[in-house]
């Protein structure tokens, strides 16, 4: 745990994030596909001018001081994501982040993008009167990450001591939601909608199988889900265009297959594991429905979930990464490559 | 400012005099079935500053608009038939349809990239107002921005400044309304297609040799792509090889994609990076090592996007790209292609009932 003012760079995709943080507290975490730059642009931004990197990094960085009411004399650590992510994306932030350190002459810290996912249930507002969880209090900790990219489960014995239990085999949860989202035209990105119509729907109207239950592992598959789900749309569009009750049906029974995988792999976990508390990261982890059959899994086994405290934390962020390197000690490396491929563990 | 309790006069005077405020310019608070919006006349870029400046900081919110009916809707929008579907089971109702603009409106009122948010509010006032006027209004909520939601005249007033105060002219007062939540948006822009019917992709077929053949479950498809790959494998270690697959979502492309894996000895499980856009995998075979990119272009739709990943630098022997939705880039990649005559093999995914159909265009050696 430091108290040291840090600069964190998250490019690791679609958004440019920055982010002023320290120890587990943040002071701003600038996202720039979201709002604070000012642009008027309508709606849901379109996602491949998103990879537009080199236009929003210096503005994103000027908003993140400017929200978190400091300047560059005050920032002690650049950290910055090393991956995994698109290269070319990863690249724009790391060149910036060396750029910064080298000009102000302070240590470069690379951070794993995923490691800020697990760990972004820690992150405080700047308001909170500590500066974190006691590190010593966080063990045997069971994290999923669940987002469009990732659905992994981990499991954290101490901060920075990763063991990696099982994850998806083909596609990630968050993208089974949207694409099937796509098929039942709900536009992209899909998966937001499937939760808001699935909450008006039947979560029983439509069945769905329950894949990978003879694995013996802690895998996960959403690719037979994802197919299932388009025959039967293609089956009950043949006839006639599926109404508007079908699609908060199918949305409701769609998205409750997707959960119901996963809260059936933690079950499994929680039976043979010794945890102390179950963590959850990831755009996805922004989901209610989600949440909710998470606590109802874990209820029998007296276990707490604990979640971002705000939407904003579950999305790709770099608040998350300065919490990662703000609550640990991380060897800085001034000379860092971006590393598209790497794993937490 | 004039406030006009509703439950004093009948629909059609308010709607008159409101839209008589509108094409004046005026900046008009309205109910709706979600929230109280904030209304100028959307095609009068006077009007449309005024309410830029009532929002203040607007932070991207949308601006959307309302109309009457989906005819009104397509002198504004480019409706493709995800949309339209999306009209005829949820309009009139709390539901945004963002599509492409056809830069009708007033300046600021699409979004920089020329999307546009539609609304047909299951609120016959708002309706009537707009039917009388006979132009689309913006029907943004009407707080400021980042304020509370309002339901009620005094959830507004109560976070405005004097000067946003003083740049409405007409509020119409239906009272305390119902706590809906905030109308749903489905982005319909992006143009990808969800599903491809067989003969949908035409295959490059010069200096290629067509073969179709069958598969009925995922091993069948995966010892399909290790076949091929085997056929060139000489190909693939003078000079690489470019693998371009398209079928509709859950057709197959990823499990082939782990077929190419399975026969490059890749130990890694291969995901599907759609998210990521770009896989990079090593391997070694038979002493030969060399990478395997595994891409998904579904969310690229530009020229500029598309170069933003480039793909030219990881051409070179010993490299496979596995490309998926290669249909959507081809005429960017294949200039590529030829310059640095790497050979191209093609399949495309199509439903058989069962299982589906491989149309092969495999490169001659």
């Amino acid at each position: 745990m430091s108290d040291q003012l840090i600069l964190a760079i998250d490019t690791s995709c679609d958004e440019t994030s920055v982010a002023v943080t320290r120890g587990a507290r943040f002071l701003s975490n600038v996202v720039a596909s979201q709002t604070q730059l000012h642009k008027q642009y309508g709606g849901v931004f379109p996602t491949v001018a998103k990879l537009a990197h080199r236009q929003n990094i210096e503005p994103t960085i000027e908003a993140a001081l400017r929200k978190a009411e400091v300047t560059w004399k005050k920032i002690q650590v650049v950290a910055v994501t090393q991956g995994p992510g698109l290269a070319p994306a990863l690249e724009v932030g790391i060149t910036k982040a060396k750029e910064l350190a080298e000009r102000y002459g302070l240590p470069l810290i690379p951070i794993n993008h995923i490691e800020g996912h697990v760990l972004s249930p820690l992150a405080l507002p700047a308001s909170s009167t500590k500066l974190a969880l006691e590190s010593a209090a966080i063990r045997n900790v069971l994290s999923l990450v669940i987002s469009g990219k990732q659905s992994e489960f981990f499991l954290m014995t101490e901060v920075g001591h990763y063991h990696h239990l099982g994850g998806t085999i083909d596609d990630a949860a968050g993208e089974a939601l949207d694409k099937v989202g796509r098929m039942l035209d709900l536009g992209y990105p899909a998966g937001p909608i499937i939760e808001e119509f699935g909450r008006l729907g039947n979560d029983r109207a439509f069945e769905f199988p329950l894949p990978m239950t003879t694995s013996g592992n802690y895998n996960l598959s959403f690719s037979g889900l994802k197919t299932f789900a388009r025959n039967k749309i293609e089956a009950l569009g043949a006839e006639k265009t599926l109404t508007k009750t079908q699609i908060y049906d199918f949305s409701a029974s769609f998205q409750k297959a997707i959960f119901r995988s996963i809260c059936y792999k933690l079950n499994k976990i929680v039976q043979k594991t010794e945890i102390t508390e179950v963590w959850l990261g990831g755009g996805v982890a922004a989901n209610m429905k989600l949440r909710s059959m998470l606590r109802i899994t874990l209820k029998p086994y007296g276990l707490k979930l604990r979640v971002p405290y705000s939407k904003k934390l579950c999305g790709d962020n770099a608040a998350m990464i300065g919490v990662v390197a703000g609550v640990q000690t991380i060897q800085p490396k001034s000379d860092l490559e971006r590393e598209p491929r790497l794993k937490l563990v | 400012m004039k406030i006009i309790d509703l439950a004093k006069l009948s629909a059609e005077i308010v709607a008159q005099q409101a839209a008589t405020a509108l094409k004046a310019g005026q900046l008009v608070i309205f109910p709706t079935e979600t929230t109280y919006g904030a209304g100028v006349d959307a095609t009068n870029p006077e009007a449309v500053k005024k309410l830029l400046a009532y929002k203040a900081r607007r932070e991207g919110k949308p601006l959307s608009i309302a109309v009457t009916d989906i005819a009104m809707a397509e002198k504004y929008v480019e409706i493709n038939d995800s949309a339209r579907r999306s009209y005829q089971r949820f309009l009139p109702g709390p539901v945004t349809v963002i599509s492409r603009g056809k830069g009708v409106v007033a300046p600021g009122v699409e979004s920089e990239f020329g999307t546009l948010g539609i609304r047909i509010p299951a609120y016959p006032l708002v309706l009537e107002i707009v039917k009388v006027l006979g132009q689309p209004i913006t029907s943004t909520s009407a707080n400021g921005s980042g304020e509370k939601r309002p339901y009620s005249i005094s959830d507004i007033f109560d976070n405005l400044s004097g000067k946003q105060k003083s740049l409405i002219d007409l509020v119409l007062d239906a009272g305390t309304l119902p706590q809906n939540p905030p109308s749903t948006v489905i982005d319909t822009t992006l143009s990808t297609p969800v599903t491809l019917r067989a003969g949908e992709i035409k295959l490059e077929t010069e200096n290629a040799k067509l073969i179709t053949l069958t598969s009925t479950s995922e091993q069948e498809t995966k010892d399909i792509a290790k076949r091929l790959l085997l056929k060139n494998w000489d190909n693939l270690k003078n000079h690489g090889l470019v693998i371009g697959l398209d079928g509709a979502l859950g057709s197959g492309k990823t499990i082939f994609t782990k077929g190419v894996a399975e026969f490059l000895q890749i130990q890694d499980i291969i995901t599907s990076p759609t998210y990521i856009y770009l896989e990079e995998y090593g391997f070694e075979r038979h002493e030969v090592t060399g990478h395997l990119y595994h891409l998904d272009v579904w969310k690229i739709e530009t020229e500029a996007d598309f170069h933003q990943l480039e793909i030219q630098t990881l051409f070179g022997k010993k490299t496979v790209i596995v490309i998926e939705w290669f249909n959507q880039i081809k005429p960017w990649i294949i200039p590529m292609i030829e310059n640095s005559q790497v050979p191209l093999l093609q399949v495309v995914f199509s439903d058989k009932v069962p299982g589906r159909e491989l149309q092969i265009a495999q490169p001659k050696s």
